[in-house]
């Protein structure tokens, strides 16, 4: 046990954007309940400078929390050229909606694409599994 | 992706014409499209080129992995999207009103085509870089949206 | 060769042209669809059990219990529909109008807006066949077709051969990406692809319209007035232009209003279209389908002979509002697709569910009756995101009810 075990981990605040990916669409044909849905929709992609400045590794897992929600996803960098500093992309899914907000001024359309969320290592925390 | 500049670079570059070839230029080309192997250069086996040898050796992986004009598919990558397949100059000269205008193929000439949700190779001898009077076509590359096809 | 074509049910693009390989009465190979596409014309791992309360019943008892919900609920709501054939939905519109419910679909925090403007009139459309055949100017904004629609440039609008783009796609076709990332879509549109920040698509279709009104146009962001006029140049140049417009779009716009501007702009100096990138096979349907019988194309109440609509009718403010208790769910999973926030609301009401496959909801749900699946198991007609209206047939036999047929039986039990 390492002393960072009893530390808080620290905190970082980031914006989600969602996105569709075939290869997750094609997995939620076949189950939505399924490993590989859960194992292609749990994940949030990182900008490569943020993962270095947060301190946070590829293939760890991240907690991503706000007042609506809280999950515990997979963490990878992101392949874009360009950097996203300050925002992370996750596809959609219900991991990614555990954390839209409810809040839509009345306007029946939840702010799915616009997510604010903290982020921080999830330590020996398992990924949240929505099959139960 | 490999050119036969690249594979040139790595040769000896003596021109010594002892492959059967005029030049190390045309040897690179005749290797780019499996016409030869890496061991048909006898200077490259010495010692001092040892680690081009193992470079090319690794560049051009062995034909079987690879259909007859070097294109590979990776399927794990492919969407099905069939980009490559309505896009493909053969394919729409062999079939026009089939995949040619993004419908399904009709002619059983095409050289790509999608099955089960990936593109599947046929016909690959009537690719455009295949052949004797082959040209660098990348139809089938610049359309892909998931670099799932590739030429060695 | 001779052959016999089906229709694919995976996204709103029902591609017609697929062909399908039998063995022991299944979908074995699907050829010439993209890969969603093939894995919703094969049969899903976890089909659905026709269950009460989480116990094994019969379908029969199971319709009974599903009318019994409904006839006994004050506020029930009817909602989904995107993944139901036409008739499935007409059916389902009566079901609410007797019981008095609300009806919904996906549309309601989808694609609605756009396709309302277009039923309405207040937007310019035109049909994909004719993109094919004449589109020299194409572009997706806040659309990724590669992962959503795979098959949308290929079978239709960038590199077909058409009646009048008879050279290929090099010479003939332009494609643009406007998008905050660099898609898969994006990146097929090379130097076509204009990036933007989150939420700036507003000041861009401004910036747009401006352009095209000999202005200088002027954003926030690091877009100079040189790129957007270039931008605007290529939209203005264009003999048959289209915009395929994507949710990225959608769900950054409050209002639908500055792209209906920039669409007037546009056909003031050139010639086009837009069409919308609807995700679900017959979502089109459904809004087509309530439009007919309401004027409206989503949110509704029916009580009596009068429909109540707006925003506080529409799936998402009822759980909210906690207005409904009891929900009638067709082909669809909100508690997937809605924020978790809102979708719990539904732990709480008694949900019935009709669908192919198992759900997040049909587990949860009281009442989970399986249906087949539309396009392999069952036939009828859909309409694709161009509002063409397209026929399908049934793949293969099933013992399974289409849910056209599994809403006509609870009809008969109310």
């Amino acid at each position: 046990m390492g002393f960072g075990q009893f530390l808080k981990a620290p905190e970082y605040d980031i914006k989600i954007i969602t996105y569709r990916d075939i290869f997750q669409s094609t997995a939620l044909e076949s189950s939505g309940c399924g490993d590989e849905y859960a194992e292609r929709s749990a994940v949030i992609l990182l900008d490569k400078g943020d993962m270095k400045k947060m301190v946070l590794k590829d293939g760890r897992k991240a907690v991503l929390k706000n007042n609506f929600g809280r999950v515990v996803v997979h963490l990878r960098p992101s392949d874009y050229d360009e950097g996203h500093e300050g925002i992370g992309y996750m596809t959609n899914s219900p991991w990614s909606n555990a954390l839209v907000s409810s809040e839509t001024g009345g306007s029946g359309v939840p702010k799915f694409k616009m997510i604010t969320a903290s982020i921080s290592d999830a330590k020996d925390e398992k990924v949240t599994s929505f099959d139960e | 992706m490999t050119n036969a500049l690249e594979i040139y670079q790595l040769l000896p570059k003596t021109n010594c014409k002892q492959c059967g070839k005029a030049t190390c230029m045309a040897f690179a080309a005749a290797l780019l499209s499996r016409e030869v192997v890496v061991d048909d250069c006898p200077p490259l086996k010495e010692d001092k080129f040892k680690e081009n040898y193992e470079k090319l050796s690794e560049i051009i992986t062995p034909a079987g992995e690879a259909s007859e004009s070097g294109m590979i598919v990776h399927t794990e990558k492919c969407i099905g999207c069939g980009n490559c397949v309505v896009a493909c100059p053969v394919n729409v000269a062999e079939d026009p009103y089939g995949a040619g205008s993004g419908n399904a193929p009709t002619s059983d000439n095409v050289i790509l085509r999608v099955e089960d949700g990936v593109v599947r190779l046929s016909n690959v001898s009537q690719c455009r870089r295949f052949g004797k009077n082959k040209i660098l076509c990348n139809g089938c590359i610049v359309t892909c949206p998931t670099k799932a096809i590739e030429f060695v | 060769m001779e052959n016999e074509y089906y229709v694919c049910t995976g996204c709103g693009l029902l591609c017609d042209d697929i062909e399908v390989e039998l063995e022991d009465g299944k979908v074995s190979k699907v050829n010439n669809a993209c890969l969603k596409g093939v894995a919703r014309l094969k049969e899903c791992n976890r089909p659905a059990e026709c269950r009460i309360d989480g116990a094994p019943a019969s379908l029969e008892d199971a319709i009974i219990e599903a009318a019994r919900i409904l006839k006994e609920a004050d506020s029930p709501v009817l909602f989904g529909m995107g993944n139901s054939t036409s008739q499935a939905q007409k059916n389902a519109i009566e079901v609410a109008k007797r019981t008095g419910a609300y009806f919904d679909d996906t549309s309601s925090f989808c694609q609605g807006p756009v396709v309302e403007a277009i039923l309405e009139n207040k937007i310019r459309t035109c049909t994909l066949d004719e993109v094919k055949d004449k589109a020299d100017v194409i572009v997706y904004w806040g659309a990724d077709p590669s992962n959503s629609h795979p098959r949308h440039l290929s079978k239709y609008t960038y590199f077909p051969r058409g009646k009048e783009r008879q050279r290929g796609w090099e010479e003939d076709r332009t494609a643009i990406c406007i998008d905050v990332r660099k898609s898969d879509t994006a990146t097929i549109c090379g130097d076509k692809f204009y990036q933007i920040p989150p939420q700036a698509d507003e000041e861009l279709l401004n910036a747009l319209a401006n352009g095209l009104s000999g202005k200088v146009p002027k954003v926030s962001f690091g877009m100079g007035p040189k790129k957007i006029l270039e931008l605007a140049n290529m939209l203005k140049k264009a003999e048959f232009g289209v915009i395929c417009v994507g949710l990225g779009l959608v769900y950054s716009l409050e209002e639908i209003e500055p792209l209906v501007r920039l669409m007037d702009k546009l056909n003031e100096v050139s010639n086009f279209h837009l069409i919308p990138m609807v995700g679900q096979y017959n979502m089109r349907g459904s809004n087509h389908n309530l439009h007919e019988e309401t004027g409206y194309i989503n949110r509704v109440k029916f009580t009596g002979n009068d429909v109540e609509h707006g925003a506080h009718c529409s799936v998402v403010e009822l759980l909210r509002a906690r207005t409904v208790d009891a929900a009638l769910i067709i082909g669809s999973d909100p508690m997937s697709s809605l924020p978790g926030s809102i979708a719990k609301e539904l732990l709480d009401i008694s949900v019935i569910t009709i669908d192919p496959c198992n759900t997040l909801t049909s587990r949860k749900a009281k009442v989970s009756i399986p249906a087949a699946t539309a396009g392999s198991e069952c036939g009828g007609t859909a309409v694709r995101m161009d509002g063409v209206e397209v026929e399908f047939k049934a793949m293969t036999e099933t013992d399974r009810m289409c849910d056209a047929e599994i809403l006509e039986r609870i009809m008969g039990e109310l």
